[in-house]
């Protein structure tokens, strides 16, 4: 691999580190200044900032170098007690990673070097004064230090413990199995197994050739050796002939096992009461620890004359031992305790996945291949039982906690508030929730234009929301939580709520819906969202650019989710993003229509039913209801929501009615010929190679190697529910 | 087969649509398959006739002619798919029938001359053929091959215009 490469590879692997090194900080000044000053806290920031310093100047990022260089001074003083960690102070840090961060980004080279003059006084001010320069603020803050701190997020585990404790701890590779009939035995050599201490016992059991012949087992023998305490450290498996030379009723190993101290010699020697009398036994007591390649030569049953470099297996068994009793070696323990991980690039990971999606399909082409019968006689169930976990397992290779995403929240508060003038507090909760890593990915923009949205338009100045009544400070809330095979996204503020006359009459001002339009609440809510709205006043830098909402609502669709929005005026709006929990694999029910297979999400089907002549009617010449347990719900014709208009035209009788469930207009029956199967499909996304179609998911591969699409139930009922919504009925008697 | 050009030299697959020869460079070439008939999607252009399997992707397959704006193709048994790459996507065209895989030099392309045709922009020259001995077929006149600009092919681009 040519140097640069390899330069730049290693580089990757700083930058990645400087991320996680920023989290921890950011989690750490976060925690301080909710007025958790503990030692660990400000020892786990201090160490991030200086690991981000140290590989900085490794790399040769100077302004990086310097300004963490200063970061770390003030850390360190802090963290030694010298600088008192006041709330001034914790604010100076706070802006201070900041420039941090984008210092790191522009090392990158993502963002443009930022101006750290600023940010650079503050620190050398605070180094300066001890902290004491601020005194004021010390004396007026000083009261919120005490205050119950929230349950601070525990200190980076990973960061410190990781470089003191577990630099090289020896590591023993067990060998998992040994197979005595392996043809060619590998050697596999452990250093240090030797005998020591603590099992000073060295006993060396060879039964004679004919043993197993004669009724003898020695495995009992060494079992009662192993009940003693005794360990087997080398089997040498030398005089092993080939496979197609082996009498099974032959006897070809060497067992050598250790004991401990406390054990008799006339105990030992009473394992071999009921051994052959020409099998090889030595027991011998090794104080001074001779090393087992030093034992006596083979025994000379071993009649194999090429033995000279025979390969040995020499193992320490730490697990199948039974009975618990005999002291495992002591350095096979430190292995559980390390939390083991391994960085992987995403793009292995990711074609991991792909494989195995194709591993699903191809296992649901066998299984529409063969008959019942042939499935069992192959055993196909456990096959696909298989597939399904290693499937479900790469998925949670994937999943990140969403903490990731919330993570750079935060920060960009901090700057809108200071650009506002608005007082805001943030609460996060459900962080640890984990989600797929691409919807991760995708929700970052939307979550920005969301918390920008919140802060622009939801939460009042300080004097407003003094004047109404609340208190100075608005909270913005960002949660996440999993519900069923769906993420719950929600950032929810208690400002003011949306202006719904203002809403109104901007839409209408910019052509978006008529001037006598009759909407819901709900309806005018979801304006907001309609390309080209912005309500803003004034134009600023945060949003108001028209793009904000709808951009929130098509990345959040393209990912098949969707945004609700609840408000009430004087107490606060919230938006939920509501997501699905991976974007590969889908539970579906093969639908057919007109000769042409479809899969519908099984997460809004309702139920199915078989309509009666006479239970489907016309509601207009267009549009049909269907009555379902003396309620009328509107069926839609798959044919006509996809312009597929010269299929012919079924009898409801003929066809199946899908109840779905859709978020905009209720319960809708979908309209299909027959339902064919049900199975989990892998979702190939249309925009690789074309682009999204609105009312499709995607499209999956079936078993025969033929594409269906994936329906998007939402979308298709409301795209033509809105067409559809403007004829006048009172209502329907039952 | 090599794919890399010596300076100035071009290998260009040509096909035909109707009568007419046209020809697309063999560096966006990934195969040439079999007539499928591909699953239809809904509210897209005519001219995307649906999407097919192409090894565990979902391909979109786009009738040439259409596209072009020449009559829709008449499948038949030569009909065939050219499975091309256009900016890191895979489509694939359905044409007449694949002619020939011929070398051309860059100064034999002429521009193509201003026509009064919207969709003058997808051909990015023309370059005269002269047909082979060996195809049996007399050689009374050279062929003009309409060589493809991929690029302003790409669907991207289209759904912008049929949105």
């Amino acid at each position: 691999m040519p140097v640069s490469d390899e330069l730049d590879e290693i580089q990757a692997i700083f930058f990645e580190e400087c991320a996680e090194g920023l989290a921890v900080a950011e989690q750490g000044l976060s925690a301080m200044a909710a007025g958790d000053v503990s030692k660990e806290v400000i020892g786990g920031v201090f160490r991030a900032v200086h690991s981000i310093k140290g590989g900085s100047g490794a790399f040769g990022h100077a302004a990086l170098l310097a300004f963490s260089h200063c970061f770390e001074n003030v850390l360190d003083e802090v963290r030694g007690g010298k600088i008192p960690a006041t709330a001034e102070v914790t604010k100076v840090m706070l802006a201070a990673f900041d420039v941090l961060a984008d210092h790191v980004g522009a090392a990158q080279g993502v963002v443009p070097p930022p101006a750290d003059a600023a940010a650079l006084a503050a620190l050398e001010e605070v180094l300066a004064t001890k902290g004491a320069g601020s005194g004021v603020a010390v004396t007026a803050v000083a009261p919120a230090a005490p205050a119950p701190p929230p349950p601070a997020p525990p200190p980076p585990a990973a960061a410190e413990p990781a470089e003191d404790q577990f630099g090289f701890t020896p590591l023993v590779a067990t060998v998992e199995e040994l197979d005595p009939f392996g043809f060619e035995p590998v050697g596999v050599a452990l250093d240090d197994l030797g005998p020591d201490d603590s099992q000073p016992w060295t006993v060396r059991f060879a039964p004679s050739r004919a043993a197993l012949g004669n009724g003898a087992e020695p495995l009992l023998t060494v079992r009662e050796l192993e009940r003693l305490g005794g360990v087997i450290t080398e089997v040498d498996c030398s005089a092993l002939p080939a496979l197609r030379d082996l009498d099974p009723e032959e006897s070809y190993l060497v067992w050598t096992l250790s004991l401990p101290r406390n054990v008799e010699e006339s105990a030992i020697a009473e394992c071999f009461d009921f051994v052959a009398p020409d099998s090889l036994i030595e027991i011998t007591r090794a104080d001074a620890p001779a090393p087992t390649p030093a034992s006596p030569p083979p025994p000379p049953l071993v009649a194999d004359p090429g033995s000279a470099g025979t390969p040995v297996l020499t193992l320490v068994d730490t697990v199948a031992t039974p009975a618990a009793k005999p002291v495992p070696p002591p350095e096979a323990r430190p292995m559980d305790a390390v939390l083991q991980t391994i960085r992987v690039d995403l793009t292995k990971l990711d074609m991991l996945l792909n494989l195995v999606g194709e591993l699903v399909i191809r296992n649901s082409i066998l299984s529409d291949r063969l008959s019942p019968v042939d499935q069992e006689r192959v055993e196909l169930p456990e096959l696909a039982r298989l597939t399904r976990e290693i499937q479900d397992n790469v998925m949670s290779l994937r999943a990140q906690p969403i903490r990731q995403a919330f993570s750079r929240v935060p920060r960009m508060l901090r700057d809108l508030t200071a650009e506002t003038g608005k007082q805001v507090i943030l609460e996060i909760s459900g962080e640890t929730t984990e989600v797929d890593k691409g919807v991760i990915e995708k929700i970052g923009d939307p979550l920005t234009h969301m918390i920008r949205n919140a802060v622009d338009h939801g939460v009042e100045s300080p004097a407003d929301r003094i004047a109404a009544g609340k208190p100075a400070e608005g909270v913005i809330k960002l949660s996440a939580e999993q519900k069923g095979a769906r993420i719950f996204v929600r950032v929810s503020d208690d400002g003011k709520g949306i202006d719904r006359p203002r809403v109104r009459a901007m839409a209408i001002d910019k052509g978006i819906i008529a001037a006598d339009a009759v909407l819901s609440d709900e309806e005018i809510d979801q304006l907001i969202c309609a390309p080209g709205f912005s309500t803003a006043a004034t134009i600023s830098s945060i949003s108001g650019r028209g793009v904000g909402m709808d951009v929130v609502r098509s990345n959040v669709e393209a990912l098949g989710g969707r945004v609700d929005i609840t408000s009430t005026p004087g107490v606060g709006t919230t938006f939920t993003m509501i997501l699905p929990l991976t974007l590969a694999i889908l539970d579906g029910m093969i639908v057919r229509l007109a000769g042409q297979r479809f899969v519908l999400p099984l997460t809004n089907v309702i139920e199915t039913v078989r309509p009666e002549p006479g239970q489907v009617r016309p509601l207009t010449p267009t549009s049909e209801v269907i009555e379902l347990r003396g309620s009328y719900l509107p069926v839609k014709r798959l044919t006509n929501l996809f312009g597929f208009a010269d299929a012919p035209r079924r009898l409801p009788e003929e066809s199946l009615v899908i109840i779905v469930e859709s978020e905009t207009v209720g319960n809708v029956g979908l309209m299909v010929d027959t339902i064919d199967d049900r199975r989990e499909v892998v979702i190939k996304s249309l925009d690789q190679n074309l682009y999204p179609i609105r009312g499709l998911g995607g499209a999956t591969i079936l078993g025969d190697g033929s594409i269906a699409l994936i329906l998007d139930i939402d979308a298709l009922v409301a795209s033509s529910g809105a067409m559809a919504s403007n004829i006048p009925l009172k209502g329907l008697a039952a | 087969m090599s794919t890399l050009n010596t300076p100035g030299e071009r290998k260009i697959v040509t096909f035909s649509l109707g009568k007419q020869v046209f020809g697309i460079d063999m560096n966006a070439l990934i195969e040439i398959r079999e007539w499928q008939d591909p699953t239809p999607l809904p509210s897209v252009p005519a001219y995307i006739k649906g999407v097919t399997n192409l090894r565990g992707t979902v391909v979109p397959v786009i009738g040439l002619a259409e596209r072009l704006g020449w009559t829709p193709s008449v499948l038949h048994a030569r009909s065939c798919i050219l499975v091309v790459t256009i900016a890191g996507k895979q489509a694939g065209f359905l044409v007449d029938e694949v002619a020939d895989i011929i070398v051309i030099n860059e100064d034999q392309i002429q521009p193509a001359p201003e026509v009064e045709v919207n969709e003058q922009s997808v051909i990015a020259g023309l370059v005269q053929v002269a047909p082979r001995a060996q195809d049996g077929v007399p050689a009374d006149s050279s062929t003009m091959v309409l060589l493809l600009d991929l690029q302003s092919l790409g669907l991207t681009r289209v759904l912008e215009l049929a949105a």
